[in-house]
């Protein structure tokens, strides 16, 4: 795949504070999350790949186009939604979006309709035609996504963009991120908190902790187990079960009452967990190969930080 | 889900040039400034004295077709414009050329429509000046900071440069509609009821000397109006600045001016704005009219413009510094 972005020894200071230290990054076509505690340095990335900050040392390119170089090159061609609740006071919301698009270099015309076009495919009603002050929380939400995407962009950069949306609109918006990756090929930097929503979508994950960055891989790599094992759950005896398992010379602990966990590869474990469950009177419910949590592997990364600077 | 939802649709059309883009600014800045019924009254208003000056330049051509009856007429209407003016004796003696008629009709003309601008410009649009610009100016930037619309305008391909262009050219366009356009109309009127086009050779710098006041006028206002916004979320403080500024300036310069030996050019002259656009528009409309100092007017106005278009700038570019 080809990379997106590309950033070498980036750092930047605000006063005597370091808020990007060494950045050395590539970011992929794709969808890529981009997590870390508060204060990590995420809005300052994404304001120097937006060319909004200079940086004090470091090279990148974002989309091909040199890093603080081609600024309105890089800004025709992405796509930022906000965390912060902004909006142009005193508009509606389609008229909101036609701005968006002028100011992403859309003729005229062609922004009015373009806006109607996306404001449908996110959703969103006759409240179109309201002032952007009356919306609740997840038609702003809805708004600043329609924005972000108006112009065609190839590459989309969302900041929270599932914060404060209910359970089926949370979905509704992770499906069109979904569409606009996998039938558009827009590559998406999906910045937020909640851990599922990058579960569900992401394809790579990048953990930024104290201004550099952490963890950056595959989803798929980063959750396999460096050794195989079967997570079993069941019901019943655990404990008799467990020792059974011990009894028969493997490497098995109790994750929680209703699940063990099993050194081996799931094929050649089959019916040794299944004479050990008659043995013990317990019923397997599951057996699925074991993953690491993508909350553990972020708790791991941020402690990991804590720990260098303690 | 409306039965049109084509869904998501690639968008492959020509983008515009960059360039322009601080004329979306502007177009929003207008569009929302144009939605008070205060603005659009006040617009109508700014056009009354340039209907009663365009009435007068009517009764002037007469008078100068009908040698006996208006001339009386015209020197009462002459001398109540000049009125406040008659202590300058330069102007004297233009005034009484003028009443007795041994100008030439060009000259005539000239300094009729000099004196017909000139009031224009230094008695009934500043007055509309300042509550214009207070109607309009304050909530321009001052309401995108406290909405954080900085990040939607900046994420764009738009620089701060454009930004503060568009912006300052939603003021200018009001401003320019109450000074620059009623006055070149007025020209126009006169042109048109004057007996020849010919007038235009002896009265053509006129039309340079109005946009050069308006300019004088309308870019200083307009940088100091932004910087208000500017430097507060809340547009309320920065109408109190803005209406402070007037009102305060005049009142000093009301107490300080008479104390002041005469033909005294220190920069306690230009405390009050009003006095000083008054001053540049005399001099630039009606060079016959001495004003004492008047390049500390214009360093004044160069340094109002300069420190506050500086504080504009910085002041945009600090949300993005966080």
């Amino acid at each position: 795949m080809a990379a997106l972005i590309e950033l070498n020894n980036l750092t930047k200071d605000y006063g005597t504070f370091r808020a990007l230290s060494n950045v050395n990054l590539t970011i992929s076509e794709g969808i890529t999350g981009l997590l870390g505690p508060n204060g990590a340095g995420k809005s300052t990335l994404i304001k120097v790949l937006l060319g909004l900050v200079k940086t004090n040392d470091g090279t990148g390119h974002v989309l091909g186009f040199p890093l603080g170089q081609s600024s309105d090159q890089i800004r025709t061609q992405i796509g930022y939604m906000p965390e912060d609740d902004c909006y142009i006071h005193g508009l509606s919301g389609i008229e909101s979006i036609q701005v968006a698009a002028r100011l992403s270099r859309m003729p005229n015309t062609e922004a009015l309709r373009r806006g109607h076009e996306i404001l449908d495919f996110c959703g969103a009603g006759q409240e179109r035609y309201r002032p952007v002050e009356t919306y609740s929380t997840g038609m702003r939400q809805k708004l600043r996504f329609a924005m972000a995407i108006v112009h065609d962009p190839k590459l989309l950069i969302l900041d929270e963009p599932t914060s404060g949306l209910d359970p089926e609109e949370r979905e509704a918006m992770l499906n069109r991120i979904r569409i606009l990756a996998r039938d558009f090929h827009k590559s998406v930097i999906l910045c937020t908190h909640i851990l599922p929503d990058v579960q569900t979508v992401c394809d790579r994950v990048v953990i930024l902790a104290a201004g550099s960055v952490q963890v950056s891989d595959t989803l798929e790599v980063l959750c396999r187990m460096p050794d195989p094992s079967v997570t079993v759950s069941v019901t019943g005896d655990y404990n008799a079960m467990h020792d059974r398992l011990l009894q028969r010379e493997l490497k098995a602990v109790v994750v929680n009452p209703h699940q063990l966990r099993v050194n081996g590869e799931a094929g050649q474990l089959n019916s040794v967990l299944w004479s050990a469950a008659s043995e013990s009177g317990c019923v397997i419910r599951s057996l699925t190969p074991s993953k690491n949590s993508l909350e553990q592997i972020f708790l791991d990364a941020v402690r990991e930080v804590h720990r260098a600077d303690s | 889900m409306p039965i049109h939802n084509l869904g998501y649709r690639e968008w492959n059309g020509k983008l515009e040039s960059s360039s322009t883009r601080w004329t979306v600014v502007a177009e929003i800045g207008i569009r929302r400034a144009w939605q008070s019924t205060w603005l659009r009254r006040m617009m109508f208003f700014a056009w009354v004295p340039g209907v009663i000056m365009g009435f007068m330049i009517f009764l002037f051509e007469q008078a100068e077709k009908d040698d006996g009856s208006s001339r009386e007429i015209l020197g009462n209407l002459t001398s109540m414009m000049i009125a406040g003016r008659g202590s300058d004796p330069s102007l004297k003696d233009v005034m009484e050329k003028f009443i007795s008629f041994t100008a030439t009709p060009d000259e005539r003309r000239h300094t009729f429509w000099s004196m017909l601008l000139l009031n224009l410009f230094r008695r009934s649009q500043p007055l509309i000046l300042i509550p214009l610009v207070g109607l309009i100016a304050p909530p321009l930037i001052s309401q995108d900071v406290r909405s954080r619309a900085f990040l939607l305008y900046f994420s764009r391909p738009l620089t701060k440069v454009q930004y503060i262009l568009g912006k300052a050219a939603t003021v200018i366009a009001f401003l320019a509609m109450v000074t620059v356009v009623p006055a070149l109309s007025l020209y126009c009127v006169g042109v048109l009821l004057s007996p020849s086009i010919g007038v235009v050779l002896a009265t053509w710098d006129l039309i340079f000397r109005i946009v050069f006041v308006s300019a004088v006028i309308v870019i200083p206002s307009t940088s100091l109006a932004l910087m208000l916004s500017s430097l507060t979320t809340e547009s309320r403080y920065a109408s109190f600045g803005w209406f402070a500024i007037w009102i305060f300036g005049f009142l000093t310069y009301s107490i300080v001016v008479p104390f002041s030996s005469p033909g005294d050019s220190s920069f306690m002259q230009c405390v009050s704005l009003f006095h000083v656009f008054s001053d540049v528009a005399g001099y630039m409309l009606d060079p016959k009219l001495a004003v004492a100092g008047i390049e500390t007017r214009f360093i004044t106005l160069g340094i109002i413009t300069a420190v506050s278009m500086a504080t504009v700038y910085r002041r945009v570019s600090a949300p993005m510094q966080v």
